[in-house]
């Protein structure tokens, strides 16, 4: 009886496998994966010329440093190398750079030209795959544009391994501070993005805030306490020639920062006791109220399409964030956690919202949904404050201090997935960071 | 009419009478408070909101310039002289303003039951210890790793690797000799990412009080009878021996109706363990970690082809079909999983070699859904 039920069971099975012996290919779904650095390897690029020797070397230091400080590479030590590039041209010998795991190769080659110009050419390797990512690529600058370039380079790799852009080349302005909590000297100061080649552009001899690219980051708008009252002044990088921006007698102007198009820009003006936000075209000096609550509104920034403005406000009774049209109206509330919620700042890539919340005694750096939805903290500290985005909207920097009379005010930088949280290197205290886009 | 007239001045008169008269039956005015005003100026007013500013507009500001010391005019005469009055104090010079920035540069460069009633012992002294507020004990940071299993940090002379291998030495002449290969293990992995935010505080939420002493067990009375516990009943030889049939009838009846086509796959399928163990390999070897976020939307489906001992086919790895992402978007996300294939390929998937046709020609579907965020 057995017998006959199993033999009855195969002829069944037989007769509905052979449509399924003719599917194909074996299929899978793989639906996990690992997320980790990936492992890369940078060979000092070759100098086709004796002059270039030293900077070819340290050009690709400054690329290997570019791509490990994003937390998404990590660096394979020269030391482990099997095989070494010695000319840009010759074939590369992926079986010793897959023997050590370098998922992606470097390289690159520095010569200096007549009239001292500095050339840098470099191609990307999938490593496994045995071919180029992209094609190579060649920059031509001054010799003292050397770090740069290399920043370029690192730019170049970044984008052709993640698929989206670099933010190397930048650069960000922010407020240096030295001396003690109580008396502080405050001075904009602008430097790479990764804390190299600082530069003053105002003295110490007024308080000055909360500093603002321009989108073309030739300009620089600030607060400064020069007159006794807050106003807005407006820098011109190149030059450092400045002026005031906002100049109504008996108020007070701050908080101001570019729209998209380089010539509007928002603001909280101060009045009679009220705080509400404004927008003027530059160009014009014509200015427009877009807030007219008797609540504080302020800390305004405006989406990528510069048709909608987000910001800050207490009129609900706690500091919450709203989102409103670019030429006013009503707004829309967007945060509604616990906690108060402040400093909020636009994504380049219009789909997040950085901001600083404060909830049981800390301060925590996070990011949103424009619409309020899946709020995510990044940090969390005794003070954080402040988030400015990286120009490829990948990376948040911030302003972190430390408690106490001694606390010092420092920069960070933290991915939007919450890895690789460290600090900017910095000499002194530094506040208030704005990243600049990048450059051309 | 008379009567109206009458009533109308009797009227008048009562109200210019009581208009008159009233503020002599009028309660004495309420005490009022009298404070002394002064006008002030404008520069006077200033100086007052001033005061009112951040501190940190006081720290520059509220220095008052150095007096100037006029050098070469000659000395003023000397006042009358006033002996008992204190000479002021010079006037702190205020600190030197940073040099002005040099310009020239600025040109932008190119996360036992028992039945006995516990026996309550009296309690030891109070040996416990709050924990502090903030521990100042420094916690490891979780490992930058994620991945579908969590993996335990491997011992400091372990070779990372995508494999756990023991380590094989040569110490005695062996019958069969064996290749001497080093330890390796996985890397340490989490499974999520642990954000600062989310990370669990360093010190302890509440102090754990020291536990009592335990009761001091008295002697057993009587031992109890064992009780025997049912073994599960095994199965049977003739179980065994129909199960067996079945797989093979089945593998039977898979192999003849798969072998009629000389090109498609023949022989017994693999089993679900094997196509996991397949997955397992290939997900180990994914790393979405450097992937754009629109690549992280992008689904591709990946055809390779694997020789008979499990190593990708050179130049197989191909894109069948890609959803969900732009053209950059789904190279970026075709590359992630052919560095997959390729590396976790490298030392051959394991696979059945009787089951070769079956597994000959794979494609893989790369979903990264779960993996946007983690």
């Amino acid at each position: 009886m057995m017998t006959r039920f199993l033999t009855l069971l195969a002829a069944c099975v037989a007769l509905t496998l052979p449509v399924a012996a003719h599917a194909g290919p074996l299929r899978i779904e793989i639906t996990e994966g690992v997320i980790e650095p990936l492992p890369f390897a940078v060979p000092n690029f070759v100098p086709e010329s004796s002059a270039a020797a030293k900077t070819a070397a340290d050009i690709a230091r400054v690329v290997a440093e570019d791509l490990s400080g994003t937390g998404l590479f990590r660096e394979i030590p020269s030391g482990a190398f099997i095989s070494q590039i010695t000319s840009f041209s010759s074939p590369v010998q992926f079986a010793d750079w897959k023997a050590i795991n370098a998922q992606a190769l470097i390289t690159g080659a520095v010569s200096v030209q007549a009239g001292g110009r500095l050339v840098i050419k470099f191609r990307v390797y999938d490593v496994f795959a045995g071919q180029e990512l992209g094609t190579g690529l060649q920059f031509a600058g001054t010799q003292e544009g050397w770090r740069r370039m290399a920043h370029k380079v690192a730019d170049a790799v970044y984008s052709r391994i993640t698929g989206e852009g670099g933010y190397f080349d930048s650069r960000v302005v922010f407020v240096s501070e030295t001396g003690p909590k109580d008396k502080r000297r405050k001075r904009l100061a602008i430097m790479d993005y990764d804390g190299a080649n600082v530069q003053f552009l105002t003295d110490s001899s007024s308080i000055v805030l909360a500093p603002r690219f321009s989108p073309t980051g030739d300009r620089i708008l600030y607060t400064s306490y020069e007159t006794g009252f807050p106003k807005i002044y407006v820098l011109d990088v190149a030059s450092v020639g400045r002026r005031v921006l906002e100049s109504q007698a008996g108020t007070m102007s701050f908080a101001p920062r570019f729209g998209p198009d380089g010539r509007t820009v928002v603001y909280s003006l101060t009045e009679g006791g009220n705080t509400d936000i404004y927008r003027m075209d530059i160009t014009t000096g014509q200015s427009q109220r877009l807030t007219s609550a008797p609540s504080i509104e302020t800390a305004p920034s405006f989406n990528p399409d510069g048709n909608r403005v987000v910001f800050e406000s207490d009129r609900s009774g706690t500091q919450q964030l709203y989102v409103m049209s670019a030429t006013g109206g009503e707004p829309q509330r967007i945060s509604f956690g616990q906690g108060r919620y402040g400093t909020p700042v636009w994504s380049p890539r219009g789909d997040l919202i950085a901001f600083t919340k404060q909830n049981k005694g800390r301060f925590h750096i996070g990011v949103m949904r424009a619409d309020g939805s899946e709020e995510r903290l990044l940090t969390a500290s005794f003070l954080d404050e402040g988030p400015t985005w990286s120009p490829n909207g990948r990376v948040i920097m911030f302003t972190r201090e430390t408690q106490g009379a001694g606390g010092q005010s420092s920069l960070y930088s933290v991915d939007i997935s919450g890895r690789n949280l460290k600090r900017v290197r910095t000499e002194g205290g530094a506040s208030d960071p704005a990243w600049s886009p990048l450059q051309n | 009419m008379n009567t109206g007239q009458y009533i109308s001045g009797a009227g008048h008169i009562g109200l210019i009478g009581w208009l008159l008269l009233g503020g002599a039956f009028a309660p004495a005015p309420e005490p009022f408070e009298v404070t002394e005003v002064s006008v002030i100026s404008t520069e006077e007013f200033e100086t007052m909101l001033a005061a009112e500013r951040p501190p940190e507009t006081a720290t520059d500001v509220s220095v008052p310039p150095a007096p100037e010391v006029p050098q070469d005019q000659p000395a003023p005469p000397a006042p009358q002289a006033e002996p008992d009055r204190p000479q002021p104090e010079a006037a702190e010079a205020p600190p030197p303003p940073d040099p002005r920035p040099d310009v020239s540069q600025l040109a932008p460069p190119p996360a036992e039951v028992t039945d006995q009633p516990p026996v309550l012992a009296p309690p030891p002294p109070e040996t416990a210890v709050l924990a502090p507020a903030v521990s100042d004990r420094p916690r490891p940071r979780p490992a930058p790793r994620v991945a579908p299993q969590p993996v335990a940090a491997p011992e400091p002379d372990v070779k990372v690797d995508e494999v756990k291998r023991e380590e094989a030495v040569t110490e005695a002449p062996a019958e069969t000799p064996r290749e001497e290969q080093q330890a390796t293990a996985p890397e340490e992995a989490t499974t999520e990412i642990v954000t600062e935010a989310t990370e669990e505080p360093a010190a302890p939420a509440t102090s754990i009080r020291p536990k009592t002493r335990p009761a001091r067990s008295e002697p057993a009375a009587e031992a109890k009878p064992e009780t025997k516990t049912t073994a599960k009943p095994k199965p049977d030889a003739d179980t065994t021996t129909r199960r067996d049939a079945v797989k093979d009838a089945l593998a039977e009846a898979l192999a003849g109706a798969a072998s009629e086509p000389a090109a498609a796959p023949s022989g017994p399928p693999l089993t679900s363990g094997e196509k996991d163990a397949l997955r397992v390999a290939v997900q180990n070897c994914w790393n979405v970690g450097s992937l754009s976020s629109d690549a992280l939307r992008t689904t591709v489906v990946v055809a390779v082809s694997l020789s008979e001992d499990g190593h990708p086919v050179g130049g197989s790895v191909r894109m069948v079909s890609a959803s969900g992402g732009t053209t950059e978007a789904t190279r970026q996300a075709f590359e992630a999983a052919r560095r997959a294939i390729i590396r976790c390929g490298a030392s051959g998937f394991s696979l059945p070699k009787d089951k070769y046709t079956q597994w000959r020609d794979i494609e893989m579907t790369f979903n990264p859904e779960k993996m946007r965020i983690k």
